[in-house]
């Protein structure tokens, strides 16, 4: 093993903490929120150490010096890339939120001494896939993420709906990950080694065949058209910090990794922008129509997550297809916002269950009226994922369409229109959902004023100030995510 | 940077002032809140008036500070003798609105929030017409929608408000769509959004895209017009929201498709690239014009006749921006405001009725007129003055309107036709004004005056529009000017 130490040290911080939280937290016998301190310092150092060790993208990028591991075959080896670096700091971010939501959100739960290690393994493995370059090895992290997230979505165990959720997403996500399997074996059969570090010089028909594995498998985790079908059952049902996470971050994030190893395997460009651009479309329209007649709120927003998915393959579509940068840079900024909204959108909604025993929509007629902080934040959430102006949807929004007709192309002005088409079904049902809340009940019943702890309520708010700030003020936020685009290596 | 420069900044910033003020003073009571809204926007009111004798000496007034400087993007305000007229025309309906409320039972709870959404709401028209930059005009734009489907969601009437508000969303905000569409071609092809830029830089687009984006430009501004069949959200919007919000509504909002028609599509192209679109305009506004009319004939609700009204009166101005005429713009221009005038007075009146009689349906309502003069003589100064009677300020601009269609050599016997087809407005005006105040008194006991609040604006309007058709130098004035300064190739 050689090469630079300092690019796997998140990871190395993420996995050891994982036991080191379980073993503190079993051995020291520590509650709940105890442990949730604990893991969030863990995060806090991962977060810090990806901030130092990339704070100079340029220094990392093209250099061939900088890897972990070994270039012989089947060895390991560690490459990091930019858009991984800005993935990750975003989806640690957003478990510390969830993390310190959670630390309320447990509290009548009384296997929390899990809970947040699998978290932490959660995202040592969406860390390692963004760096791994020996295609074994991927698998295997995607099995770890996998088999953490399954966990974390059963983790009600003793709710049925709870178990057919976390079953239905591990044989699901397995299926996708032996499509990986099967690709493996094609790429093997033709190099005759694991390591895919760039784009192959020589694609023949076996590699491209492992790509249109690797590209079935990772539509599958990112729920694209036709394999969404497990996307509603799993995260209305999951634990709704969980869903949060993990359709908020983590299947968003399968969309940025299927670029790199398929185009890596011989897949063009062109190909691949068509594909995204193709079933973007579905993606949007079914889950815009779907959403409509939902009564459940989590999975009103498990429907809304398909429409979402739908956008940010659609700009990236344009990006690959057309080779415009503007495009990979609006879609990293609706990743960014998605991940906000989107997490938002499920934690605040979490909240209602939390404190009212209920997702039914109806049921929460009036529940703006007594968590009035809630009810702001879920509005806020409700609003941006519609792309009302001054909100952060509405600017990514703005980015998607400037990409879109940048093309000056009939094809992507034809799936712009059904983007709009979608955005404004979306709205249909964004809106009623929003005015639900404040609507009293009927029955007339006296409706108390929760009090809300401030580990529920800190987190909420903080995302809800950002969706504010990011629309209001977007410049720095842009600034980011052009740099990270400059050094892009797709 | 100049002091009045600061003071164009004044017009959004101290209404914002005013909705952070009354965001924060929760049990403000009705007049509270109402005097913290009617001072927030006499100061946006006054603003203007101070900049008169500036816009004298340059012709426009701009505000300017970098916001996202990586796209291109600033918060660029700019007033010139167009966006005066719309901008005048906007607060005083505001304003005249914000009174009235005082008299209706509507926003007695929540008094704060009412007041704060009726500030943003008039925000939205007033940011719309100075906006600058592309980005910043569609905020605006929204910010108008928003503003008005949480009025209406709020403080409408009845059940049915819920549905009524998300057609209302739906249907305009499709049409903003296609505008957004538009504003972001032009966005992406001159790599900013400052929209004085494009108007330099907009000829030198090829022919085909020019003509799509007017074809869209038109479509979605249209919506907001409700123009007909695009008007599918205007009654029933205009019928469930309170009083004061129809007025703003009708008498301010709706003139806004009109000021984007005349922003966008007219100001930036060519006016020979708009000829093919001429004849569709005027069509499309004689059928609206007569639709509207034959509506209004047939509705017995009496706010929903004079909703109706509307659609048929923006007929008329979208024929007037059809013949592509000055002398049929300046009309559309002057039509826009003589209909604001007149929508908020005849609004005011059913507001005034309905109040008294706690009816709205013209068959259950008669003879009224002994009893109540003053607003009978309002009212038929409303109604006169709807149905083009000089010296009533219409009847001006409905002449600059045939006018300009005679002009124009495009279609005499459009023009013919439009002017036969206001004789329908003649009709469903008088069936108005007849049905409500004259024949047998159906209505026992009826209280002796109407709220005090609610007849001072009513008769404010009915002197200013007398005053405004007797005296329309100084309008007509600026909107010459302003169609000069911002229309190429006119004469």
């Amino acid at each position: 093993m050689a090469g630079t130490i300092e690019i796997i040290i998140p990871a190395i911080i993420l996995m050891a903490g994982a036991f080191m939280v379980y073993m503190s937290a079993r051995l020291l016998g520590l509650n709940n929120k105890a442990e949730a301190i604990l893991t969030i310092m863990v995060l806090l150092a991962a977060l810090i150490s990806l901030v130092l060790n990339f704070n100079d993208l340029s220094d990392l990028i093209n250099n061939p010096d900088v890897y972990y591991g070994s270039y012989e075959p089947g060895a390991v080896l560690l490459v990091p890339s930019a858009v991984g670096v800005f993935i990750m700091i975003v989806s640690v971010i957003v478990s510390i939120l969830v993390t310190l939501y959670s630390g309320e959100y447990l509290a009548r739960d009384t296997r929390y001494l899990v809970y947040y290690p699998l978290i932490l393994l959660l995202q040592a493995g969406l860390f390692g896939m963004f760096l791994s370059n020996n295609l074994f090895h991927l698998f295997l992290l995607t099995e770890l993420t996998t088999i953490a997230a399954s966990a974390l979505i059963a983790f009600r165990f003793k709710q049925e709906i709870a178990i057919k959720a976390g079953f239905k997403y591990l044989i699901m996500s397995s299926l996708g990950t032996m499509m990986m399997l099967l690709g493996i074996y094609f790429f093997y059969r033709s190099t005759g080694d694991m390591h895919l570090t760039e784009i192959l010089a020589l694609p023949d028909r076996f590699t491209r065949i492992a790509a249109a594995c690797f590209l079935l498998g990772f539509s599958l985790k990112a729920g694209v058209f036709p394999l969404h079908t497990w996307v509603a059952d799993v995260y209305g049902n999951a634990p709704s910090a969980i869903s949060g996470l993990l359709a908020g971050v983590f299947s968003k994030s399968m969309l940025f990794i299927l670029p790199v190893i398929c185009l890596r395997l011989g897949m063009t460009k062109s190909e691949l922008g068509m594909y995204l651009m193709i079933f973007a479309c579905f993606n949007m329209l079914i889950g815009s129509i779907r959403m409509l007649g939902q009564s459940q709120l989590r999975r009103f927003f498990s429907f809304s997550t398909i429409a979402q998915t739908g956008y940010l393959m659609f700009s990236l579509g344009i990006g690959f297809y057309f080779g415009l940068e503007r495009a990979f840079s609006a879609s990293l900024f609706l990743f960014l916002v998605i991940a906000i909204m989107k997490s938002l959108a499920f934690l605040a909604s979490g909240v209602y269950q939390f404190h009212f025993g209920t997702q039914d929509i109806e049921k929460l007629r009036g529940a703006g009226h007594r968590s009035q902080l809630i009810g702001l934040c879920l509005s806020i959430a409700l609003a941006g994922l519609a792309g009302i102006p001054l909100l952060a949807g509405f600017t990514g929004k703005w980015l998607v369409f400037s990409a879109a007709l940048a093309t000056g192309d009939l094809f992507a002005f034809v799936c712009l229109m059904i983007f709009l088409l979608a955005t404004v079904i979306g709205l249909a049902g964004y809106l009623p959902v929003i005015v639900k809340q404040y609507l009293r009940d009927d029955a007339g019943a006296v409706s108390h004023p929760v009090s809300l702890s401030w580990w529920m309520a800190a987190p909420v708010t903080l995302l809800s100030l950002l969706v504010v700030v990011i629309g209001l003020y977007p410049e720095p936020w842009l600034n980011l995510v052009n740099f990270v685009v400059a050094w892009m290596v797709i | 940077m100049e002091n009045y420069e600061l003071l164009l900044s004044g017009i959004t910033l101290v209404p914002i002032m005013g909705v952070v003020v009354l965001l924060i003073w929760r049990n403000a009571t009705k007049k509270q809140a109402a005097a913290i809204g009617i001072l927030s926007e006499t100061f946006a009111l006054i603003v203007p008036l101070v900049l008169l004798s500036v816009l004298r000496k340059q012709d426009q007034v701009v505000f300017s500070l970098p916001w996202i400087r990586n796209m291109g993007i600033s918060f660029r305000l700019s007033l010139n003798w167009l966006s005066l007229v719309f901008l005048m025309t906007e607060i005083l309906v505001t304003l005249a609105a914000m009174i009235y409320s005082l008299g209706e039972k509507t926003g007695e709870k929540h008094s704060n929030y009412y007041y704060a959404l009726l500030l943003l709401f008039s925000l939205g028209m007033s940011g719309t017409t100075l906006a600058d930059d592309a980005f910043l005009f569609y905020i605006f734009w929204e910010l108008m929608l928003v503003a008005s489907v949480l009025l209406l969601l709020v403080w409408g009437h009845g059940e049915k408000r819920f549905g009524v508000a998300l057609k209302y969303f739906i249907v305009t905000h499709l049409g903003s769509l296609m505008v957004l569409v538009c504003l972001i071609t032009l966005y992406v092809n001159f790599g900013t959004a400052d929209m004085t830029e494009w108007m330099t830089q907009a000829v030198m687009l090829p022919g085909t895209l020019q003509a799509f984006l007017i074809a869209f430009f038109l479509i979605g501004f249209s919506v907001k017009m409700a123009i007909f069949p695009l008007h599918i959200w205007l009654p029933d919007a205009h019928t469930v929201a309170p009083m004061p919000v129809t007025i703003i509504l009708a008498a301010a909002m709706l003139s806004m498709g009109t000021y984007g028609i005349l922003r966008f599509p007219f100001a930036l192209f060519p006016l020979e690239n708009l000829q093919p679109f001429a004849i569709w305009m005027m069509i499309a506004g004689l059928i609206s014009e007569v639709y509207g009319a034959l509506m209004a004939l047939a509705e017995k609700d009496i706010k929903r006749i004079i909703a109706f009204s509307s659609v048929s009166q923006m007929g008329y101005i979208l024929f007037g921006m059809g013949t592509l005429t000055l002398r049929g713009m300046e009309g559309a221009v002057m039509h826009v405001v003589y209909h604001a005038i007149v929508k908020a007075l005849l609004f005011m009146v059913v507001g005034i009725i309905v109040n008294i009689t706690g009816k709205r349906d013209i068959q259950e309502i008669g003879g009224l007129g002994f009893k109540y003069p003053a607003l009978c003589v309002s009212a038929a100064i409303g109604v006169l003055g709807i149905s083009g009677m000089p010296p009533l300020g219409i009847f001006n601009s409905e002449w600059m309107i045939f006018a300009g269609g005679f002009d124009s050599g495009i279609s005499i016997a459009l023009t013919v036709m439009t002017l036969i087809g206001s004789l329908f407005t003649v009709i469903y005006a008088l069936r108005f004004f007849g049905g409500i105040f004259f024949g047998e008194k159906k209505h026992a006991d009826l209280p002796e005056k109407a709220p005090l609040a609610l007849v001072v604006p009513t008769l404010a309007v009915t002197a200013f529009l007398i005053i405004e058709g007797l005296i329309p130098g100084p309008l007509l004035q600026w909107a010459m000017q302003g169609l000069t300064s911002i229309i190429g190739g006119l004469n």
